[in-house]
Formats: structure tokens, sequence, C-alpha cells
């Protein structure tokens, strides 16, 4: 290990193929297999929101989000299988039983169009921060060139979120209200997608796939979101805000974990329905699946 | 007329030519093909035509808008026009030479021309259709035997 650890330190990057320790294997498959899921619980609640958008412009760019999300977490599923720990369809079951992790923003309801933007600009940010510190120094070489491809993607989506968030705040009072609403109800869970603190020896950061603690980034998104929420004239909800004048940086005061731990064991307010959901939807496309899969008809074959 | 300044086709050129595409940031639109024509007349008036990758592309709004304000910027501009045309249709052999080593290179995304089958960016192996459903229309998804990598195809 002592070996390896030097070869990463050295800036060496791991292919498929290579030799590695099986807890480097198991701590990187791990880590993508929780991203792949996000991607596919995040696709499907986007996919959720297509009928409900309002406006043809919105409905494009929550369609593309659809399309982008649920072919994120195909790539990352193909390469989270090539490191040979479980299949994508062991995968897929795992998640379907609740036996596996999926980001904590997705254990709750978007319950208004306000949400989708909150979500379009506060979680997304908060994701995309995560990937970009993961790609920046990512010791498995797969992994970081699709994280390469989904980064300039997501850099689209916050263009799309920030569309969506000039329309609702430049909007007209109701529109204000629900994404204040919104506000109050994402906050805390998009700041809590940076995780608690990172632990003062965690293997990720010592094998190269973070490449940053979680508690600075999760720092550098309250910096740049606190105030320019505020500028909009939304309040933040942390009873505790603070602004030291002495360092120029908001503090949001003491952090509840508690919600996070319940999405990490399944039991987030919209945990359940999200799985079954996510099952039922895999249920019925099975026909699509099975008819890209089957061989194609003397009649078609000749055809081509 | 005596006030008007003459712009030069060159300088929308570049303009146009400085928007890059919304997902593949560094991709500048005229290598992807998409720029059909740019015109300026005498009273400064900028119409520029492009042909869409996939008509229901999301990112048309976005490319319209970058294109817009990067027209705007140049000196001597009134007005600019930008148009989606559905005809002629877009192909991958619209990809210029420039396009496709970028997209090899820095997003290690293969290109399909026509019927022959494409090859992995990375070791020049040939690519297995893994599905023709990928992150965004105008691509799908193959991958590479011989390096074992995740590949994305730009088609047609």
């Amino acid at each position: 290990m002592d070996d390896f650890e030097a070869f990463l330190n050295d800036g060496g990057i791991i292919e498929a193929g290579d030799d590695m320790p099986d807890e480097y294997r198991t701590a990187v498959f791990t880590f993508i297999e929780m991203h792949a899921n996000s991607e596919l619980m995040g696709g499907l609640t986007e996919r959720d929101w297509i009928p409900k958008t309002p406006g043809l412009r919105h409905k494009m760019s929550v369609v593309a989000k659809t399309q982008d999300e649920i072919g994120h977490g195909h790539l990352l599923y193909m390469v989270a299988a090539d490191m040979g720990v479980k299949t994508r369809t062991e995968m897929l079951e795992d998640l379907f039983a609740g036996q596996s992790r999926f980001h904590n923003v997705f254990h709750y309801q978007a319950e208004t169009w306000g949400d989708q933007v909150a979500i379009a600009f506060l979680v997304d940010a908060a994701a995309l921060a995560s990937q970009q510190a993961v790609f920046k120094n990512c010791s498995y070489g797969p992994y970081r060139r699709i994280l390469k491809r989904i980064i300039s993607e997501e850099g689209f989506h916050m263009r799309l979120g920030e569309d969506r968030m000039m329309r609702i705040a430049n909007g007209s009072q109701v529109q204000r209200d629900l994404f204040q609403g919104a506000i109050d109800r994402w906050f805390w869970p998009a700041l809590q997608l940076f995780g608690p603190d990172s632990k003062p020896h965690d293997k990720l950061l010592r094998w190269h796939i973070k490449s940053e603690r979680n508690e600075v980034l999760r720092d550098a998104w309250v910096q740049k979101f606190v105030p320019l929420l505020q500028s909009y004239g939304f309040s933040i909800p942390a009873p505790d805000l603070g602004f030291d004048d002495a360092t120029q940086r908001w503090d949001v005061g003491p952090i509840d974990w508690e919600p996070l731990k319940a999405t990490l064991a399944q039991g987030g307010p919209d945990s359940a329905r999200r799985i079954s959901e996510a099952l039922h939807n895999w249920e019925q496309t099975a026909w699509v699946r099975d008819a890209l899969d089957a061989p194609a008809s003397p009649e078609m074959a000749a055809s081509v | 007329m005596s006030t008007a300044q003459l712009i030069s086709i060159d300088t929308i050129r570049a303009a146009v030519a400085s928007v890059d595409d919304p997902e593949y940031p560094g991709l500048s639109i005229v290598d992807l093909g998409l720029v059909e024509t740019c015109d300026v007349n005498e009273r400064g008036e900028v119409t520029i035509e492009l042909v869409p990758t996939f008509t229901g592309c999301p990112a048309l709004n976005v490319i319209a808008d970058d294109v817009t304000q990067a027209v705007a910027a140049v000196d001597g501009v009134t007005s600019t026009h930008v148009g989606w045309l559905l005809s002629p249709t877009w192909t991958t052999d619209r990809i210029s030479d420039i396009g496709k080593a970028i997209l090899a290179e820095r997003f290690t995304v293969a290109v399909q021309i026509g019927p022959k089958a494409s090859t992995c960016p990375r070791c020049g192996g040939p690519l297995t259709d893994e599905s023709m459903f990928g992150p965004s229309r105008c691509r799908s998804v193959s991958r590479c035997n011989a390096c074992v990598e995740t590949i994305e195809v730009m088609r047609a």
C-alpha cells in the first residue's frame, strides 16, 4: 500500500485493467456507484417535472437535463461495472432494494416549480463544485475522463438554472414567494450535499479521489450563495446567520446533520416513494431493453 | 450612409467563431459545423444562419443568445438576427478536423462519419456499440474493449 500511495502522490493514474489494492478498488467503486445512482435518481426527478414545467423554454431545459442525467448515470454505471465489483444489474437491484446510497437531495420531494428552480440553482451548483473537486486530481483515469464531460454538461445546467432563477426572481410577488418557500426548504439539504467535515485521514483524499475537504467546498458555496440570494432580496433560513467583519465571511451557524444521516439510511422525507418510483420505472421500461437486445428479424437484417 | 461604418465579414466570422458549444467548452460552433452563413450589410445589420445538430436540441436558445451577444459586441453592429435553419441537415462530416481533434483529445469523444465504424479516441481500437442513447440526441454510447473505456460517439 505504501508503494501504491507513493505512486498516487507522484500523480500516478490507475486505469481499469491495472492492478490496484482491494481497498482502493472498493472505495473508488462505491464512490462512482453513488454518483451513478444520484444521476439516475436526479434524472427521474427531473423527468417528473416535464409535464408540469411552465412554458416551452423551461420545458426544453427540463427535457435536456433529464436526458443528460440519465445519460450520465448510464456512463457512470459502465465505468463502475468495469471495476469488477458489481455488474450494472446488481447495482440497480441494490438501489431499488434500498441497499445503496444516492445523494441526500434526492430524498426530498420537489413540491413546486420554485423547488425546481432552487434545485437547478443551489443544488446543481453544490453538485458541480463537488464534481470539479474530484475531477481536479482524480487518480482513477476512466472516472476522471467521464467527469470531464459530465462537468462540461453540468456547467450548461448551471446556465439553465441561472436563467430559471433570474426569471422567477424578477417575476411577480407570487413567483418570488414561491421561490422563497423553495429556498427555505432546499438551502440546508443543498448545503449538506457536501457532507460533514472530512475526517483527518479521509482515504478518499489520501488516494486522490477527492482533492478538497468537504468543509472547504461547503464554505465556498456559502460564501457565494448567501450574499447572492440576499442581493435578490431573498432571506436565508439560518437563524444564526452571521457575518464576520474581520474575516469578511458568512457563517451559517451550527449545522444539524440528523437529516443527512436519515437520508443515508433511506429514511429521508421522500426516500421510500423515490425508490419505489425508480423500481416502477425500471419495470415499466423493460420492454425497451428487451426490444434493443432482441436480434433483428430476418426482414430487418435484410434491409440494413 | 456617410456615417455608416463598414464592418468586414471576417470580423463577424471571428466573433461567431469565439462562441463555444455550451456542452463542449473550448470547441467553437464553427468547428462543430453549426454555422451556415454570416452576412453583414452597410447599415451594420448582421444575419447569422445556424444549423442545429438536432432540431430538438435543448441548447439552441443558449447558442443563439451567445452568438447574438458576441456579434453585438463588434464595433459598428447595429442589429443582429440569428436564425436556425431546417435545411441543410447537420451531419458529422460538418465537424472540422480541429473539431474532431478537440473532441478526441479533450473530451475522449469519437465521431461517427456515415456508416463507417468509429475508432477509440484513446487507443485507436475498434468500438463496440453499447446504446444508441447517450446524454444527448447527438451522441450514442460505445465501449472500447481494447483499453476498457466508455466512449461517447457523436452521430448525425
